[in-house]
C-alpha cells in the first residue's frame, strides 16, 4: 500500500472538491433517505386516518393540537437559509486562504503532461472517451444529457413529492435520479481522479503511479469475436445487437413499468413514455457498456465508417 | 422523531437560532480577520522581513557609527588632515567679512524688491487687462487706449521698509522694480565668488575624509540610517522591461547592494547563538566586485541564480523550489551554472581564471573528451567545419565540371551558328564560363588554405589506434578494455562495462584496421640519462608518474608509471621524438589512409608534412599529422632513444606476462568488433581505420539544463528521486556523489547529472534491457569535484531567454582573451607557465622545484608578456621556439633552461590568436608599431657602457652571451635577443623593478632609484654621470637595443669573462615548416616524412 501516493492524490488542490464529495454525497444521500423514511411513515399514517389527514399539522412529530399547517418562509425558512449562507461563505473563505489555485508551469506544446486530466467536473465526460468514440462521448452523449434534463418537466408527470421528501411517492424518479447522478457522474469523476494514472492506466488506490509500468491489453470489437471481417458485415451485426437490445430492453421496461408502477404508467402518454424508455435505455448502456470494456475487453459493439458504439 | 420528546410548542415556529447565528457569525467575523490578515501579512512574509531589516540594520548602523566616529577621529588626528582644516579655516575667515556684507545688502535689496513688487505686479495686472481689451474690441479700441495712458501716467507710491516714499508713474515702477532685480543678481554672483575658495577647501577636506575612512564615513551612516528609518514596507523591485526581468528578490535580501559589508553573524539579534533566517537573508552579496560589473539595475537577480524573481508570496516560490517552476534557485555548489546564461562561449570568465567551478566544469567537458559523445555548440568545432568544407569541395568540382562541359558545347554551337551576332553570343557565354571556372579555382584554393589550417587544429583525446600494431603489446589491449582505471587510475579513458565477448571483437577490428607498416629500427639507450631528461626537459607539466603519494607531474595527460608494460620501444622512440610525426597520411576528401603506392602513381617521393600536405590523388588538403596535442621537444634521436629506454623500464609486470590474446587475428571478429565500436562512438575520442567520419553517438548537450524534467529519463529512480532513495549502491560510485548519498529528494537536473557522472549505468539499474540497449555512456572515474564542476556546467546549458545584447560575445581584445585562453588550455600551456597571480602551473607544483636552485629553472611567467616583446617576433617564436633552422635542440631564448619550450606546430590561425591573447591581456594596441631607438652618442654609448659592466650590476654574470662556458651558468636570456624580441618601454620598467612584473624572479630589484625626478643608478655612479639628467634606465635600455656581438665580447672580455660567440643567436629569418627537424641517424627527415 502505498499511502504517499495515495496522500499525493487526494492532498492535490485539485482534488480536494472530489475528497470532500464523497462524504458529504453519503450524508446528504443518507440525510435525504432517513426525512424520506420518515415523511413515508407519516404518509401511510394519514392515508389510513382521513380524519387526521385533516387537521394534522404535517410534521414527522406526532399530532399536537395547536402546530401549523402551513408556515412563511419568511422568517421561517428564509433564517435557515441565510444561515446556511453564512456557513458556505465562511468554508469558502478558509478554503480559499488555505488553498491557493493550482498553477502550473508554464504551457509547453512540446510536453503533454501525463496523465492530461480535464477540470474534475468534467472527468466523468473524459472517463466516457475510453468507451466511446470521441463522436459519441464527446457530441451525442453530452446533447443527449442535456436534452434528457431538460425533458424531465415533460415526462415527469407525477405529482406527488414537492415540498418534502419522499421514496414511496417517487421511486421511479429517485433511483432514476440516483442511477444517473452517482453512477454515471460522479462515480466517473472518483475513477478519474483516483483510478485513471499516467497513460490512463487502470491504478487501484494505493498502487504507486509509475511512468514506466507496461501492461499486456488488447481490446477487440464484438464482430470480431463472432468472426465477422467485412465492413458490411461488421454494420450490420452491430446493428443487430444494438437494435436487439433497445428491442429486448424496450420490452423489459414495458412490462416492468407497467407492473410495478401501473399508476405512473397510467398518467403517461405514448410520448411521454416512449422518451423515458429511450433515455432510461441509454443511461443503462453506458455501464454495461464500461463492463463490456472492463471486464472482456470489448472495444466497440456496433461498427461503421461514421461512428463506433 | 418517537425516541426524542415531543417539544410542546411546533420547533419550526418557535425554535431559536440565535446560537447559530451567534458561532456562524462569530466563525465568519474570524475568518474575514483572517482573510485581511492574510491578505497584509499572510501573503506578504517580505513584510516581517523588512520589519526585521529595520530594526537589526538600525542597531548594526548605531554600533558602526560609533565604530566609525572613532576612525573619522584617527583620521582627523593626521598632519594632512589639519593641514586641510586649516586651509578651510584660514579661507573662511578671510572670506567672512566681505560675505557678511554682502548678505546684507542682498537682504536690504530684497525688501527693497519686495515692497516695489506689491504694487508693480498690481498695477501690470490692471495694463495687461485693458491691453486684451484693445486687442479683442477693435470698435472701441481707441477709447480704451486712452484709458490706459491715462492709467500708466499716473503715479503709485511705494512705501520703502525703512519708511520713506515715492510716488512712480507705471514706466518709472518698471524700469525700478528691473534694476533692483539686476543689482541683486549681481550681488549674489559676488557672494558666489567670494565664497568659493571655501567650498573648495571644504570640498578637499570632505575627500580626504572619504579617502582615508576603511569604512562609511559617520556622515555617510546617518544617511544610511535615516534612510532605513523611513523605509516604507513595501515591495523592492529591479524591472528591466528590455530584458524581461521583473526580480523582488531584493524584498527581502535587503542588505545585497548596502554599501557596508554585512555578515550572517552582524545581523543576528543579540545573544542570538547562530544566525536565523532573517539574518541569513540580510548579508551583504558576497562579491560586490561582481555586482559592479553586473549592475543589478540592468542584470536583476534571477539571470545569474535563477528562482522566481517575481513571487512573494512564500521562500519556497521566491526561490522557484517548487514542483512547478522549471528554474529552481542554483544551489552553492552549483552557482555558476548562471554564468553560462551570458557567457556560455567563454573559456574564461574573468582574467584572473583561478579556482572557477563552471571554468572547470568546461575544461573537464572539453578535455574529458565529453565532445567525443555529445555535440556542444562551440565545442570542437574543427571536425564539422571541415565536414563543410568537403562538402563545398564536392559542389565546387561539380560545377567546375559542369562548366568546362558547358563550355565546350557552346563553343561547339557557336562554331556552327547561323549568324555572326549569334556566334559572338555563344562565344561569350562560353568565355563567362572559364572566367567563372578560374573563380572556384580560387575559391578552392581558400578552401584548402582554410582546411590545413584546421586539420592542424583538430585534435582527438584519444590516441590514434590506426598504429595500434605498430605501438602496442598486443596481449595487453584487451586488459586494458577490461577496466582503463585498473590499469592507470585517473586516465580519461572511460570504463566501458564491455563483456569479454565485446572486448575481443573490438580489439580484434582495432588489431586487423591498424597500419602494418615497418617502423624504422632504434638502438637501445640510456635509461639514466634518459630518466634525467624525462624529470628535467618539461614532460611533467603535461604527465606524471607514479602512484598515490609518489606522483609527480601534472594530470593533464596519461600517467606513464606502467607504460613499459604495453608500449612498443620503436614507435615510442619516433612518439617522444616528434608526437605529430604520422605513419600515413589521410585524406578525408578519399576517405582513406595515403600510401606510399598513391604517391608513387603520380611519380612523387613520399613525403608528407605541413609543408607537403596535398594529396597525391586529388590535390586537396591531407591529414598530415597525428591529432595529439603532443609536441615536439625537438630533442636528439638519442635523446629521444635515452627517454623511451627509461619509460620502457616502468612496468609492474613484464610484457610478457599477459595472457595470449591471438584471437585478435580472428577475422570473423572484425566485423562484430566494428559493430560494437561503432556502438560506443570509440571513433569520437580516437582516430579508427574506416569510421573517420563516425557521427557523435551522444544527445546533444548544449541546452541539456533547460531540458524539461520529465524528458531526463530516471527510469525506474523517479519515484524514488521523489522521495530522496538513494539508488548507487557501489561505494566507488557512491564516493562520487558531490554532496554524499541523496538525503533529500533529489528528482531534479542536479540530481539527474550528478547520479549519472557519478554511475552512468544508474539509470538502467534493475531495468531488463539487452546489450544494444544498455546505456551507453561510460564511467568516467570522476573526482567529486569534477562531478560537481560538470554538474555545474550542464546546469547552465539552457537556452538563454534574455536577449542577444545580454550575451558576452565582444569584438574587442576581450574576444582574443576568450579565443587564447581556449588554445592555451588546450595545450596546456598552464602546465608549464603563469598567465595570471595565483594560477599555479603543474611544474611550480613539483617537489623538484621547491628548492631554490630548480626554482630559477622553472620556465618564465607570462604575467605581461603581451606589453614585454614584440608580436612579431612571438609569432615567430611560437612557430619554432628554437628561433632557429638549423640548431634546433635548445631553447631559442632561455638556453640555460633545462625545460624545453616545444614546438606544438600551432596553425597559423592559431599562432594569431595566441599572439593577439598575449597582446590583449597586456592591453597593448594592435596593430604594432615598434618603437624608435635614439641612436647613442659616443659619450652616451661609453656611459651606459661603464653602467652596463659595472662590478655593482653585472649584467653579464647572469645573461647568456652566446659562449658555450658562459652559458653553462647563465640564468638569464642573452642580450642581443632583446633588439627584436622587446619592447624598450617594457624593459626600462623592468629594470627598475623586475619583482613587480615577475615576482620571484632571480634579476635584481633596486637597480635604480627615483631621485627627484629622475632614475639614478643604485651603484657608484661613474665621474662620467656627472650633471647627467636624462634616466640612467632610459640609457642603459638604449644602449642594450644597440648592443652588438662585438660590442658585448668586448665588455664580456673587459669584465675578465671569456669571449663572447661571434654569432647573434637568433636567426632573423621567420622560419617555415618548423616541425620538421632532421633524423640524422636513419637518414630520413622526421615530421612524417619518408
Amino acid at each position: 500500500m502505498d499511502w504517499r501516493q495515495l496522500w499525493e492524490i487526494s492532498s492535490a488542490p485539485d482534488n480536494v472538491p472530489i475528497v470532500g464529495l464523497i462524504p458529504l454525497l453519503a450524508f446528504y444521500i443518507y440525510l435525504a433517505w432517513k426525512q424520506a423514511h420518515a415523511n413515508d411513515q407519516l404518509i401511510t399514517q394519514l392515508e389510513a386516518d382521513p380524519a387526521m389527514a385533516k387537521t394534522h399539522h404535517r410534521k414527522t412529530w406526532p399530532f399536537k393540537p395547536g402546530w401549523q399547517k402551513e408556515v412563511h418562509v419568511w422568517p421561517f425558512l428564509l433564517r435557515i437559509e441565510f444561515l446556511a449562507a453564512i456557513i458556505v461563505t465562511i468554508i469558502l473563505m478558509i478554503w480559499s486562504i488555505t488553498l491557493n489555485a493550482p498553477l502550473e508551469e508554464p504551457a509547453n506544446p512540446n510536453l503533454t503532461m501525463n496523465p492530461a486530466k480535464a477540470p474534475w467536473y468534467f472527468l466523468g465526460l473524459q472517463e466516457m472517451l475510453v468507451y466511446f468514440d470521441p463522436w459519441i462521448a464527446g457530441v451525442v452523449m453530452p446533447t443527449l444529457i442535456i436534452v434528457g434534463l431538460m425533458v424531465i418537466p415533460y415526462i415527469d408527470t407525477n405529482p406527488m413529492g414537492s415540498g418534502y421528501y419522499t421514496w414511496k411517492q417517487r421511486r421511479f424518479s429517485i433511483s432514476t435520479f440516483l442511477f444517473g447522478f452517482v453512477i454515471l457522474w460522479i462515480a466517473m469523476i472518483i475513477i478519474g481522479t483516483f483510478i485513471r494514472g499516467p497513460g490512463w492506466q487502470w491504478f487501484w488506490p494505493g498502487q504507486t503511479w509509475d511512468h514506466n509500468r507496461l501492461i499486456y491489453e488488447v481490446n477487440r470489437d464484438l464482430p470480431d469475436l463472432f468472426g465477422i471481417a467485412s465492413n458490411w458485415g461488421k454494420a450490420i451485426f452491430g446493428a443487430i445487437v444494438v437494435g436487439g437490445y433497445f428491442a429486448l430492453g424496450g420490452f423489459a421496461v414495458f412490462s416492468l413499468f407497467r407492473r410495478y408502477m401501473p399508476k405512473d404508467f397510467a398518467r403517461m402518454s405514448i410520448l411521454q413514455f416512449s422518451i423515458t424508455q429511450a433515455f432510461l435505455l441509454i443511461m443503462l448502456a453506458l455501464p454495461l457498456k464500461m463492463m463490456l470494456r472492463l471486464l472482456w475487453h470489448i472495444k466497440y459493439v456496433w461498427i461503421t465508417p461514421w461512428f463506433n458504439v | 422523531m418517537p425516541d426524542k420528546p415531543v417539544p410542546d410548542n411546533d420547533p419550526i415556529v418557535t425554535k431559536s437560532y440565535a446560537a447559530h447565528y451567534m458561532i456562524a457569525v462569530t466563525l465568519l467575523t474570524a475568518s474575514l480577520l483572517w482573510a485581511l490578515w492574510d491578505e497584509a501579512f499572510g501573503m506578504r512574509p517580505w513584510k516581517a522581513y523588512q520589519h526585521e531589516w529595520k530594526q537589526r540594520y538600525t542597531a548594526f548602523l548605531k554600533s558602526a557609527s560609533s565604530k566609525s566616529d572613532v576612525s573619522q577621529k584617527e583620521v582627523e588626528g593626521s598632519s594632512d588632515y589639519q593641514k586641510l582644516k586649516q586651509d578651510l579655516d584660514q579661507a573662511t575667515q578671510q572670506a567672512t567679512p566681505h560675505v557678511r556684507d554682502l548678505q546684507k545688502q542682498i537682504g536690504d535689496l530684497s525688501a527693497k524688491i519686495l515692497a516695489v513688487q506689491s504694487v508693480f505686479t498690481d498695477r501690470r495686472a490692471y495694463v495687461n487687462a485693458l491691453t486684451y481689451q484693445i486687442e479683442t474690441n477693435p470698435s472701441s479700441k481707441q477709447s480704451i487706449q486712452k484709458d490706459l495712458d491715462k492709467y500708466k501716467a499716473q503715479t503709485a507710491t511705494v512705501e520703502y521698509p525703512d519708511g520713506s516714499k515715492q510716488p512712480y508713474n507705471f514706466e518709472q515702477l518698471e524700469e525700478t522694480y528691473n534694476s533692483l532685480k539686476d543689482q541683486r543678481a549681481k550681488l549674489n554672483a559676488e557672494l558666489g565668488d567670494t565664497l568659493k575658495p571655501v567650498t573648495q577647501a571644504k570640498a578637499a577636506l570632505d575627500e580626504y575624509v572619504n579617502d582615508h575612512m576603511v569604512d562609511l564615513t559617520p556622515a555617510q551612516i546617518v544617511g544610511l540610517e535615516k534612510k532605513t528609518e523611513d523605509l516604507d514596507p513595501s515591495i523592492q523591485q529591479i524591472n528591466v522591461a528590455e530584458a524581461n526581468i521583473v526580480d523582488r528578490c531584493e524584498s527581502c535580501h535587503m542588505g545585497a547592494r548596502e554599501p557596508v559589508k554585512l555578515t550572517a553573524a552582524s545581523m543576528s539579534e543579540k545573544g542570538a547563538k547562530a544566525p536565523d533566517d532573517f539574518a541569513k537573508a540580510f548579508v551583504s552579496h558576497p562579491n560586490p566586485a561582481l555586482l559592479q560589473v553586473h549592475d543589478p539595475d540592468k542584470f536583476g537577480c534571477s539571470p545569474c541564480h535563477q528562482g522566481n524573481g517575481r513571487a512573494t508570496t512564500s521562500i519556497e516560490k521566491a526561490h522557484g523550489n517548487y514542483e512547478h517552476w522549471l528554474w529552481p534557485l542554483y544551489t552553492k555548489q552549483n552557482l555558476e551554472a548562471g554564468c553560462q546564461t551570458c557567457h556560455a562561449a567563454d573559456m574564461m570568465l574573468v582574467s584572473g581564471d583561478v579556482g572557477w567551478t563552471i571554468s572547470k566544469g568546461k575544461d573537464l567537458f572539453r578535455q574529458r573528451g565529453c565532445m567525443g559523445c555529445h555535440r556542444y555548440e562551440g565545442y570542437d568545432k574543427e571536425p564539422e567545419e571541415l565536414q563543410s568544407l568537403n562538402q563545398q569541395i564536392k559542389q565546387l568540382e561539380g560545377e567546375r565540371r559542369d562548366n568546362t562541359k558547358q563550355s565546350a558545347y557552346l563553343m561547339k554551337r557557336a562554331d556552327a551558328a547561323e549568324s555572326n551576332d549569334e556566334a559572338n553570343k555563344l562565344n561569350d557565354e562560353a568565355v563567362g564560363l572559364r572566367v567563372a571556372n578560374s573563380k572556384i579555382d580560387g575559391r578552392l584554393q581558400q578552401i584548402d588554405f582554410r582546411a590545413h589550417s584546421l586539420m592542424q587544429d583538430a585534435k582527438k583525446v584519444g590516441p590514434n589506434l590506426k598504429d595500434a600494431r605498430l605501438k602496442l603489446n598486443k596481449n595487453w589491449i584487451p586488459v586494458w578494455l577490461k577496466k582503463p582505471s585498473e590499469f592507470r587510475p585517473g586516465t580519461k579513458m572511460p570504463n566501458f562495462r564491455l563483456t569479454d565477448a565485446q572486448i575481443q571483437a573490438i580489439s580484434a577490428y582495432i588489431w586487423q584496421s591498424g597500419f602494418t607498416d615497418s617502423l624504422p629500427h632504434q638502438k637501445p639507450g640510456n635509461a639514466d640519462h634518459g630518466k634525467e631528461l624525462f624529470e628535467t626537459r618539461g614532460c611533467l607539466a603535461c604527465h606524471s608518474i607514479g602512484e598515490g603519494d609518489d606522483l609527480q607531474g601534472g594530470t593533464f595527460s596519461a600517467n606513464l608509471t606502467r607504460v613499459g608494460e604495453k608500449a612498443n620501444y620503436d614507435y615510442l622512440v619516433r612518439w617522444i621524438h616528434n608526437a605529430r610525426e604520422r605513419t600515413r597520411p589521410y585524406c578525408p576528401y578519399e576517405k582513406k589512409d595515403i600510401g606510399p603506392e598513391d604517391y608513387a602513381k603520380k611519380n612523387l617521393p613520399y613525403v608528407f608534412d605541413l609543408a607537403h600536405s596535398k594529396c597525391p590523388n586529388d590535390g586537396h588538403e591531407l591529414q598530415v599529422q597525428n591529432m595529439t596535442v603532443m609536441p615536439s621537444l625537438r630533442l636528439s634521436v638519442e635523446d629521444a632513444q635515452d627517454i623511451a629506454t627509461y619509460l620502457l623500464t616502468q612496468k609492474k609486470q613484464e610484457p610478457s606476462t599477459y595472457a595470449d590474446a591471438s584471437f585478435m587475428d580472428d577475422p570473423k571478429l572484425k566485423d562484430e568488433g566494428q559493430k560494437w565500436i561503432r556502438h560506443y562512438g570509440c571513433a569520437g575520442c580516437h582516430e579508427i581505420s574506416g569510421m573517420e567520419d563516425e557521427g557523435r553517438i551522444g544527445t546533444e548537450l548544449t541546452f541539456e539544463g533547460s531540458k524539461p524534467i520529465e524528458r531526463l529519463d530516471f527510469a525506474l529512480f523517479t519515484e524514488g528521486a521523489e522521495r530522496g532513495k538513494e539508488p548507487i549502491t557501489n561505494p566507488e560510485d557512491l564516493a562520487r556523489l558531490p554532496e554524499g548519498p541523496a538525503k533529500a529528494p533529489w528528482y531534479d537536473h542536479k540530481g539527474f547529472f550528478e547520479h549519472k557522472l557519478a554511475e552512468p549505468e544508474i539509470y538502467d539499474k534493475g531495468m531488463v534491457k539487452s546489450e544494444t540497449e544498455a546505456l551507453r555512456m561510460p564511467n568516467l572515474h570522476l573526482a567529486k569535484d569534477q562531478v560537481q564542476a560538470l554538474t555545474t556546467f550542464l546546469l547552465g546549458s539552457q537556452e538563454s531567454g534574455l536577449p542577444a545584447n545580454y550575451q558576452y560575445r565582444p569584438q574587442d581584445t576581450r574576444r582574443d582573451i576568450q579565443e587564447g585562453w581556449w588554445i592555451v588550455t588546450k595545450y596546456n600551456c598552464v602546465g608549464c607557465h603563469q598567465f595570471f597571480p595565483g594560477q599555479d602551473s603543474s611544474l611550480m607544483k613539483m617537489k623538484k622545484y621547491q628548492d631554490a636552485d630548480w626554482k630559477e629553472q622553472l620556465p618564465p611567467k607570462l604575467y605581461t608578456e603581451g606589453a614585454r616583446v614584440n608580436p612579431e617576433w612571438l609569432r615567430r617564436f611560437l612557430a619554432n621556439p628554437s628561433l632557429s633552422d638549423t640548431d634546433t635542440n635548445r631553447n631559442g631564448v632561455r638556453a640555460y633552461l633545462k625545460v624545453r619550450m616545444p614546438t606544438f606546430s600551432l596553425s597559423d590561425d592559431e599562432q594569431r590568436k595566441l599572439v593577439r591573447f598575449f597582446q590583449a591581456l597586456s592591453q597593448q594596441p594592435l596593430p604594432y608599431i615598434p618603437q624608435s631607438v635614439p641612436t647613442l652618442t659616443s659619450k652616451e654609448t661609453e656611459m651606459a657602457r661603464s653602467l652596463f659592466s659595472s662590478t655593482a650590476a653585472p649584467c653579464l654574470k647572469c645573461h647568456a652571451t652566446g659562449d658555450a662556458q658562459h652559458d653553462a651558468h647563465a640564468t638569464a636570456p642573452n642580450f642581443l635577443l632583446a633588439k627584436e624580441r622587446l619592447k624598450p618601454d617594457w624593459v626600462e620598467r623592468w629594470i627598475t623593478d623586475p619583482q613587480a612584473i615577475s615576482p620571484g624572479t632571480s634579476m635584481p630589484s633596486g637597480l635604480f632609484n627615483h631621485v627627484n625626478g629622475q632614475w639614478v643608478f643604485a651603484g657608484p655612479t661613474p665621474p662620467s654621470f656627472q650633471g647627467y639628467t636624462q634616466d640612467h634606465t632610459k640609457l642603459l635600455v638604449d644602449y642594450i637595443f644597440q648592443l652588438t656581438p662585438e660590442e658585448q665580447r668586448r665588455v664580456a672580455s673587459s669584465m675578465g669573462r671569456s669571449t663572447a660567440s661571434n654569432s647573434a643567436p637568433a636567426s632573423k629569418k621567420p622560419s617555415v615548416g618548423a616541425t620538421r627537424h632532421a633524423l640524422p641517424h636513419s637518414g630520413a627527415s622526421a615530421g612524417g616524412s619518408r
